[in-house]
């Protein structure tokens, strides 16, 4: 049963250096008097007594592991082990879910990701609302059906590849696509507040770095008119000295802090799981009609909500920006593309 | 319990390892095609929308 172990001591001293094993090796090197080589301990093992080289077989030993063999398997040994094979299988089954969680569903989500990019790109390019038809302009140009991808977020301070497909509708089902719409909240470019929420872990993790976002980043959404450029806005640390401070960035050029009704959005929060009132027109007054606020008050937000702290559902992120500008997409170049995707 | 599996697989050594290895390919494509997605919609941690 030993003979694989057996042929290495033998075999090896031989085989690697072509001498023969010294009896008693004298200490060689600067730590040879310390402690000895591997090979000079085993060599010189056999003249201690009471040890025997790797591999030899004590005939005591080989007598009880014969008998513990031959004995009847005893009812608690075998209960004690295959119960600490089963507790080893279910942490080996716990740490299998987190690769899941974290790895897995990414591939899955992205194979999903990218069919939703594609029916997008060809809903887009099949033209079957020609651009600029005024009859259907704002309310009427954004009707998805629920799981539908009808935009497209480009994050630039995440990198010029973060790109998603926005589709219509937050169910669990949706948002293992992509990033989803809170249905009944406004469209891109709307006034109101276009909300969208999105995972932070798996799933393709699109919204996992919103806590990295700065004020003033530009978040870009693409629809099929248009390009519209949100900026986020200033965080309630920066609200103060805004002016002579972080809103001296070019990139701030009209970012402002919102006054009135809008007072207390800041460009980001952290809330209760209950409180929707962060994606209602007015973030954080949803008892306030939206038809009630004056036209030339209404302000176009977005508000990007996810899981907070990462890996827990205890609370919910929530990112604010306020719309910037928009580039309608001009028919004659259809490849253009807004400046703000090159911010890093 | 694996070492009692193992001692009841049939064959040679190879056949052993190939069925045994099938059998690990099963109980994979169990937890993940249908253990885990059906576990993570009970579980919390998935939920981003505030409502």
């Amino acid at each position: 049963m030993n003979s694989g172990a057996d042929d290495d001591t033998v075999v090896l001293p031989v085989v690697r250096d072509g001498r023969q094993p010294q009896p008693h090796p004298r200490p060689r090197g600067r730590h040879a008097h310390r402690k000895p080589s591997r090979r000079a301990a085993r060599s010189a093992a056999p003249a201690l007594p009471g040890l025997r080289r790797p591999g030899e077989e004590d005939p005591e030993a080989t007598d009880v592991i014969t008998a513990v063999r031959a004995a009847p398997a005893d009812p608690v040994r075998t209960a004690l082990g295959v119960t600490g094979e089963l507790l080893i299988t279910m942490g080996v089954v716990v740490l299998l879910f987190v690769a899941y969680e974290v790895y897995v569903t990414d591939w899955l989500s992205a194979a999903k990701q990218d069919d939703a990019t594609a029916a997008l790109d060809r809903n887009w390019s099949d033209g079957e609302i020609t651009a600029a038809d005024p009859g259907n302009q704002r309310t009427e140009k954004f009707r998805p059906g629920d799981g539908e991808g009808f935009a497209k977020l480009y994050v630039p301070a995440f990198g010029s590849d973060f790109v998603f497909t926005v589709l219509e509708g937050t169910t669990d089902r949706i948002l293992e696509i992509g990033p989803g719409h809170y249905k009944d909240t406004a469209f891109p470019g709307e006034p109101g507040n276009f909300s969208v929420a999105g995972h932070r872990v798996g799933k393709g993790a699109p919204f996992n770095d919103l806590d990295l976002l700065r004020s003033c980043d530009a978040l870009v959404v693409e629809t099929r008119e248009s390009w519209v450029i949100y900026r986020v806005l200033p965080m309630p640390d920066e609200v103060a000295g805004w002016a002579t401070g972080r809103g001296t960035d070019p990139r701030c050029a009209g970012v402002n802090p919102l006054g009135g009704r809008y007072a207390k959005v800041p460009g980001r929060e952290i809330v209760l799981p209950s409180q929707s009132g962060v994606i209602a027109p007015v973030p954080g007054h949803p008892e306030l009609s939206f038809d009630a606020v004056p036209p030339e008050e209404q302000a176009a937000l977005i508000t990007l909500t996810t899981c907070h702290p990462r890996f827990s559902a205890a609370k919910r992120m929530v990112l604010h920006g306020v719309f910037a500008k928009e580039y309608p997409k001009d028919p004659a170049n259809p490849d253009a593309r807004p400046p703000e995707l090159a911010e890093g | 319990m694996y070492a009692w599996i193992w001692r009841n697989l049939p064959g040679p050594f190879a056949t052993k390892l190939t069925v045994a290895l099938l059998m690990v390919a099963a109980v994979l494509a169990l937890l993940f095609f249908v253990v885990f997605p059906w576990a993570e919609t009970r579980l919390p941690f998935n939920d981003v929308t505030a409502s």
